[in-house]
């Protein structure tokens, strides 16, 4: 069993009211209605349940033995939580978790009363919440975790947030709404975060990147923050990994990239292809396979790896974990259809778009694309954001890029923007409808060859949607991996 | 042979919403209309040289970036605005918008004085104005539309000497009440809308850079470009706002 001590206070779920079971029973019945209609929604359920028993959250919170975590942030939330709940069941936990995404505080209800019996009792010791950045106050309020973890702040759907130093309040509010014996988890390199503490009693523990990468080509484009959030100095970066992720200090003032706790210092290859990373857990070496690609999936891994620490997991519990891991929806996430691979690589901010552009750019031989662009409020109805995508680097690849096919209900801002990166017109196609695009790029790629998907948000669903349709991945509310 | 200097104000601060956008958008066309043109990226502690400058574009930023673009061109506005008074020309989008006013009122009522180039004045508003728009301009006769997207809190109110840079078809506009959106003065144009604007509206970016050969008396032959592409998305974008169900979409937050 579980190695870590019983949370003191946490019931199971004795208070049980009339109320709570009647959420349950509205938010399960609004789930199995819109499974049958086809569409796994996972916003209505939470959101009548909520209506119905405002306090559901903190009341199916209360029954998990060993508490719950929480991870937010702009980017890598999702894997992180993802690879979190690997380690955690290693380690013998019953681990509740939200799957696909479904982070706003509607959808962490709807994961929880999917979970829960209908009797409104959870099967499980320990709760693993991937949360929106603006419902992080509301369910740190109310689930009042035993530990939270922030990966990084970026742009990201600044229409619905108005600017960044917004998210960074929502985060701060976040933050000090948690319980006081409680700990957070924070990405050192992120000046944004670094300073974010405060004077919060719980523990802070920091991770970062200690180790030598190439030279980042995107770095001059889509960082927000480059000045000291004390002075407004500018600050000065001895190494920039990837956006404004680095390790930096305030020229003017104190402020600096803090000692992180948990360190990666070194990335190497082995001869059977598995990457191999080489951590300091506070002082202590320690070497781990791990299979995700890019250098944001090392930052993924830094979180969970510290958050599992925090919660004095075994190393043997984590090492096999991240072994093991697999993309989590939408991440990267493989299928196979008429002898192409076909990789599902979600986008929905400049950073992490750069992010699978340079990952896709580094693999050798041909390059087939497909774009879905979407604006529906999940997307961000703004989609300027296009524009601080470096897609030139696409079109510097001259003769291995072929022929880009983009969809989505902003396909022609999407093909505007490839045209004025510089990619020839004619190597632009525009697709009415998901089932056309799937076709038109599989047609373009040869059997074999891998063809790169990178949708929006609610672009993805409908890609997935054609593709279960043509027999291909399983529906997505069943999410992925370890599903 | 004409040749035109593009200066490009603050890259990594003013540049909220894809408005570097802009600056492809003027660079790639001005390309394909074979004009010869030098990008200067001016960075905070840089001098404009309002002697060369042809074309200047400032984008939109955050409180605190917009702030300092005020203090540095503070001490240059006598030569910024004897510049926009010969014809030299200036895109100033959102915040850039806002500073090239009178001043900027915010909601504690503190007024921020702006550089007084355009006779215009802002409020801070309640509720940001987000969204998709759609625009009526006539710079161009008859009058073309300019689509974009939208996001401010601040509410300008135009002076007498300028002129709207377009009527609201769809959205809020300069301050949601008197349909008018942007303005212009001479050749300075100043607009909310983001999108980028120029890449979807590409009778404006070809009227700046027109506009900025003509400024040193310079003669050049435009190009008729296919402009197929961007004319789909600029109507994709106004299509998109004619549907019943936008308003519905999009009012939500």
């Amino acid at each position: 069993m579980p190695h870590a001590e019983t949370v003191a206070g946490r019931d199971s779920g004795k208070s049980r009211s009339l109320k709570h079971l009647g959420g349950v029973w509205v938010g399960k019945t609004i789930a199995g209605l819109t499974r049958i209609t086809g569409r796994g929604g996972t916003t209505l359920p939470g959101r009548t349940a909520l209506k119905f028993a405002p306090d559901i959250l903190s009341y199916l919170g209360r029954q998990l033995a060993h508490g719950s975590l929480v991870v937010t942030g702009t980017n890598g939330k999702t894997t992180t939580a993802h690879l979190l709940t690997g380690i955690l069941r290693e380690a013998g936990y019953l681990c509740v978790h939200n799957q696909s995404g479904s982070n706003l505080s509607w959808g962490v209800v709807s994961s929880l009363i999917s979970a829960s019996t209908w009797g409104a009792s959870l099967p499980a010791n320990i709760g693993v919440m991937e949360v929106d950045e603006g419902a992080f106050p509301f369910v740190a309020g109310e689930l009042q975790p035993r530990g939270a973890v922030v990966t990084n702040i970026y742009r990201d759907q600044l229409d619905r947030f108005g600017e960044i130093d917004y998210i960074q309040k929502k985060i701060k509010s976040g933050l000090d709404a948690l319980p006081a014996e409680s700990f957070q988890v924070l990405n050192a390199d992120d000046p944004s975060l670094a300073g974010l503490p405060g004077d919060r009693s719980g523990t802070t523990w920091y991770y970062g990147l200690e180790l030598e990468l190439p030279p980042d080509r995107f770095q001059n484009t889509a960082r927000d923050i480059k000045s000291c959030p004390r002075c407004h100095h500018r600050l000065h970066y001895d190494r920039v990994y990837f956006a404004h992720l680095g390790h930096y200090r305030c020229p003017r003032c104190d402020f600096s990239r803090p000692e992180p706790d948990v360190v990666l210092v070194d990335r190497s290859v082995r001869e059977d292809g598995q990457t191999v990373l080489k951590l300091r857990l506070q002082g202590d070496p320690l070497e781990l396979a791990y299979p995700l690609l890019g250098t944001y999936n090392l930052y993924n891994a830094l979180a969970a790896v510290t958050c599992a620490r925090a919660l004095n997991v075994p190393l043997e519990a984590i090492t096999a974990a991240l072994a093991a891991a697999t993309p989590s929806f939408g991440r990267m996430e493989r299928f196979t259809m008429e002898g192409r691979t076909l990789v599902m690589a979600l986008v929905k901010n400049p950073v992490g778009a750069n992010e699978v552009l340079r990952t896709l750019m580094e693999r050798r031989g041909q390059i087939h694309l497909l774009i879905a662009i979407n604006d529906k409020i999940a997307d961000g109805t703004d989609i300027s954001w296009l524009w601080d995508v470096d897609f030139e680097q696409l079109a510097s690849s001259g003769e291995r890029l072929a022929p880009v096919v983009v969809s989505g209900q902003r396909a022609w801002d999407m093909a505007v923007r490839l045209k004025y990166a510089g990619i020839d017109p004619g190597s632009i196609i525009t697709a009415e409808n998901s089932r056309q695009a799937i076709l038109r790029a599989l047609e373009l790629t040869p059997p074999g060859e891998i063809l790169f998907i990178m949708p929006t948000y609610t672009a993805m669903f409908d890609l997935r949607r054609t593709l279960n349709a043509m027999g291909v991945g399983r529906p997505y509310w069943e999410g992925s991996a370890n599903g | 042979m004409a040749e035109i200097n593009i200066y490009h104000l603050y890259p990594e601060h003013l540049n909220l919403y894809g408005d570097r956008g802009n600056i492809i958008a003027l660079c790639r066309r001005a390309g394909w209309h074979g004009l010869p043109f030098n990008l200067v990226p001016v960075h905070p502690g840089d001098r404009i040289d309002f002697t060369r400058c042809d074309l200047l574009f400032m984008g939109g930023g955050q409180d605190y970036e917009q702030k300092m673009v005020a203090g540095d061109l503070k001490e240059r506005r006598g030569e910024l605005l004897d510049a926009v008074e010969k014809g030299m020309v200036l895109l100033a989008i959102c915040g850039s918008y806002q500073l090239l006013g009178h001043y900027y009122t915010t909601s504690q009522g503190e007024r921020i004085p702006g550089l007084g180039i355009l006779d215009l004045y802002t409020e801070a508003g309640r509720k940001r104005m987000i969204g998709n728009i759609v625009t009526r301009s006539t710079l161009w006769d008859p009058p073309r539309t300019l689509a974009g997207f939208e996001n401010h809190a601040g509410r300008t109110y135009l002076g007498s000497s300028v002129k709207p840079l377009g009527e609201v078809i769809y959205g809020h506009g300069n301050n949601g009440e008197d349909k008018t959106e942007g303005a212009v003065y001479n050749n300075v144009i100043g607009t909310y809308l983001h999108g980028a604007l120029l890449p979807k509206n590409p009778w404006l970016t070809d009227y700046l850079l027109q506009k900025a050969v003509a400024y040193r008396n310079q003669q050049f032959a435009f190009k008729t470009l296919d402009e197929s592409m961007e004319l789909q998305a600029h109507r994709a974008a106004v299509q998109l706002t004619r549907s019943p169900w936008h308003k519905l979409r999009s009012s939500r937050f």
